[in-house]
């Protein structure tokens, strides 16, 4: 509604008032000379009418009394305002009584004056009630309600122009509106919808308001009728009145019936709280959810929404010791109004009878022995678990002091509490796997990215030897690491090994077999002859062992073999620290063989001792043998019917490829090995080193 | 994998049945680490019907070896099948630990 409508709607309204002030002191004899007496009655009539239908207007166009679902606030703003408003005048109307009793020339104008006024406030009041009587009766209403509503507003306009029509209205039809009306208005007064939203202090408080309401619509009615005994051109008569009175009456009508609607729901106002309270707990139970909080204030809220809503005087939640992602400090004490001495005993008492963890429900505990014993004062009891077909969470126990103080309905409740707070548990435990899951899925890429890192991306080259290499991480990363140095005085350092586990600790401890290598493959200087330049292959395990005493977990070992093999003596020392035994072709003898050597495995054991059980080889090689290196995610690679390819194929394969350059030997065995494996998924890294030697040419 | 105890006198029997892969070796370190162990003058560890042996499983095994020596549990092997005995052959632990072919020879071992 525009301002410039409002405008004009007050001014008329001022207007019409002005000009029944006129009329009225006219009538009274007041203004003086010509303009007194008895004169038509239509300018009243008509101003009368016309009053009332702007003041209507504007009151039906201010913005929605109801804000949300404050009630109260409506009926208080309604008492306040024009309630307040509207007895002013009155209490106006007295005063000018007593006044007029003093001065009595001054009373017809007076009289009249006040009348006017009054009567202007009463159109008011109606006005704004009726209009919050609509906020009321179309709270929450069906359309069929909604599209009534401006019907009864026109049937009501109608009533308006009766003011109008002076004594042209013929009797059927003024009956058959009044008809009308009294049952549109007895119908739209059983609309009270809005009592039911309020709880029973709010009930008593909207009964004082419309209590209120009524009285003040009473005293104006009293009002009227001795102002018009008192005077008689004051009001017209009842059929000209139509319209007030037919609002007037609507307004006390639902007024009256809403007090009475509140009143004799006061006892139901209390189950209504009830199942209120019982949606909350739910709510309350679900959010608890979303919050991410942990079993236990799952617990915790169910422990108290079930107490509140089963009104128990005594409750147990036996929680069940939880284990993996949900354990956490047990529920402090899910007991109420029980002690852990009871507690023990309800439950022995239940176990005894074959009842633990089931569903039960008692409304006369002292009639098993069973529960006579236990000595507690309580007569009915309500057991619920927690449990889903796979996982028992725990049991609650419902007391009550009385006897048949269960039934029904109350396990239907408490069983929707008790799945609502399964399902969150459940949540919570699918939420705790999937975040631990996402952390392995995380260590696996962290491992991946080291372990790739740290393949030797450049092998050495020299004119004395051939090396090919293959490397392959599985899936989860395994710990395999091979890594060569090229050593001053034409040496070759080979390290190969195996850390066992998986996952970013095994990623760790080969980067770490990488750093020690490099770092003891140093060159000595004080070291007297070349031999003890550097570190012999014994020694460099020796060395290790100890570096990874110290950090080693308790369950991992490392197994490694070292080859320093040297062009100028022609031969190699190794050690082999628990390692695949390498495969070696041998030109002279013409022969594949494997080398067999004992030798502990790196960090088996800690402290001193590990030296008595790694011993130095050593072997003089010739231009055309061949050695392969390897881990046992080869010879273990299994094919589809479960066969390992083993150290017998590797050996074969070898002797129909020794003639071969190192890459082609690597090839050719790699093929095979993923022949048979046939795309069988890989369940470690495989590494394979083949190292040939060759004719070199003399050194300048 | 099952792991069956069978304490007789002052020697503990554990009957290994299955494959001893990761997710067993769990089970396998519960059993181990039970301070009623220490109280046996011998734990022998039948591998007869033992098929298999992961790192995992080795991993349990060598983490116990210190523990048992210190109280003075021996520790025996025997039964063992070829290729488990060949994994520990290789890793070097038929140095390190008591491994032999019969039960007779564990019991006097």
């Amino acid at each position: 509604m525009t301002a410039r409508l409002r405008f004009l709607l007050i001014s008329l309204i001022g207007l019409n008032w002005v000009l029944l002030l006129l009329s009225a002191l006219r009538h009274a004899g007041a203004l003086g000379g010509a303009l007194d007496g008895v004169g038509p009655a239509w300018p009243t009539l008509t101003a009368q009418a016309g009053f009332a239908l702007v003041v209507f207007l504007y009151v039906r166009q201010l913005p929605e009394p109801l804000r949300e679902q404050d009630f109260l606030g409506l009926l208080r703003r309604l008492v306040l305002g024009p309630g307040l408003l509207a007895l002013a005048g009155l209490g106006l109307g007295l005063l000018a009584r007593l006044v007029a009793a003093g001065w009595p020339g001054l009373e017809p104008g007076l009289g009249a004056a006040i009348y006017t006024v009054n009567l202007g406030l009463f159109v008011f009041y109606v006005a704004r009630v009726n209009y919050a009587w609509r906020s009321l009766v179309l709270f929450k209403s069906r359309s069929v309600l909604r599209r009534g509503w401006p019907l009864f507003e026109l049937l009501l306009g109608f009533g308006l122009l009766f003011v109008l029509l002076d004594q042209a209205v013929p009797l059927a039809l003024m009956y058959g509106l009044l008809g009308a009306l009294s049952l549109f208005g007895v119908y739209l007064s059983a609309n009270q919808k809005w009592v039911a939203y309020l709880s029973t202090p709010q009930r008593w408080q909207a009964m004082g308001y419309e209590t209120l309401i009524l009285g003040g619509l009473l005293l104006f009615l009293a009002y009227f009728r001795y102002a018009g005994r008192a005077d008689a051109h004051l009001t017209a008569p009842a059929a000209q009145q139509a319209f007030l009175l037919l609002t007037a009456s609507f307004a006390a009508f639902y007024a009256a019936a809403g007090l009475l609607v509140a009143f004799f729901n006061l006892p139901t106002s209390v189950v209504f709280e009830q199942r209120r309270a019982e949606v909350l707990s739910l709510q309350c139970l679900m959010q608890v959810i979303q919050r991410g909080q942990t079993a236990a204030d799952i617990y915790r809220v169910l422990l108290e929404s079930t107490i509140q809503t089963a009104e128990a005087h005594a409750a147990w939640l036996d929680v069940e010791p939880a284990e993996g992602v949900l354990a956490s400090p047990p529920p402090a004490a899910g007991r109420y109004e029980l002690s852990a001495v009871q507690t023990q005993a309800l439950r022995a008492a239940f176990e005894q009878q074959g009842l633990l963890r089931t569903e039960f429900w008692s409304n006369d505990l002292t009639a098993q022995a069973a529960f006579r014993g236990l000595g507690l004062p309580h007569r009915s009891v309500l057991v619920q678990p927690l449990a889903t077909a796979e996982q028992y969470y725990g049991t609650l126990y419902l007391l009550k002091n009385q006897p048949n103080g269960y039934e029904t309905a109350d396990l239907t409740v408490l069983q929707a509490f008790t799945s609502q707070a399964v399902l969150s548990l459940e949540n919570l435990q699918l939420a705790a796997a999937s975040l631990q899951n996402q952390r392995v899925q995380d260590e696996l890429r962290i491992a991946a990215l080291v372990q790739e890192g740290l393949i030797p991306k450049k092998l050495p080259t020299d004119d004395w030897f051939d090396i090919a290499s293959y490397a392959q991480a599985a899936r989860e990363v395994g710990g395999d690491f091979y890594d060569l140095l090229l050593l001053p005085g034409r040496r070759l350092a080979v390290l190969i090994g195996d850390v066992s586990g998986k996952g970013v600790t095994a990623a760790f401890h080969m980067a770490q077999m990488k750093g020690i290598f490099h770092s003891l493959m140093q060159p000595n200087p004080l070291a007297k002859t070349e031999r003890t330049r550097y570190p012999v292959p014994a020694q460099f395990m020796t060395q290790a062992n100890a570096a990874l005493a110290h950090c080693l977990e308790k369950s991992s070992f490392i197994t490694a073999s070292l080859f320093l093999i040297d062009y100028e003596n022609g031969g190699f020392m190794f050690a082999r620290a628990g390692h695949c035994h390498a495969l070696y072709y041998s030109s002279n003898q013409e022969k594949v063989e494997y080398f067999q050597s004992p030798g502990l495995g790196l960090g088996i054991i800690r402290g001193p001792g590990y030296e008595k059980h790694i011993t130095n080889q050593f072997y003089d090689y010739a231009p055309g043998d061949v050695m392969v290196m390897y881990t046992d995610g080869i010879v273990e690679a299994r094919d589809g019917a479960g066969n390992e390819y083993g150290e017998g194929r590797l050996l074969l394969r070898l002797e129909e490829s020794y003639y071969r350059p190192a890459d082609e030997i690597r090839t050719f065995i790699m093929a095979d090995v993923h022949a048979f494996t046939a795309g069988q998924p890989m369940h470690d890294d495989q590494t394979l080193l083949v190292i040939k030697f060759k004719l070199a040419q003399p050194q300048v | 994998m099952k792991v069956t105890a069978q304490p007789t006198g002052p020697v503990q029997v554990l009957l290994l049945d299955g494959e001893l892969d990761a997710s067993s070796a769990v089970v396998l370190d519960t059993e181990l680490s039970k301070p009623e162990l220490l109280k046996f003058q011998k734990v022998l560890i039948d591998c007869q019907r033992l098929s298999y042996i992961s790192s995992a499983g080795l991993g349990v095994f060598i983490s116990h070896l210190q523990r048992l020596q210190d109280a003075d549990v021996k520790l025996v092997f025997y039964n063992m099948q070829e290729k488990v005995f060949n994994v520990f052959e290789i890793l070097g632990l038929d140095s390190l630990m008591t491994i032999v072919p019969s039960q007779a020879e564990a019991l006097s071992a």
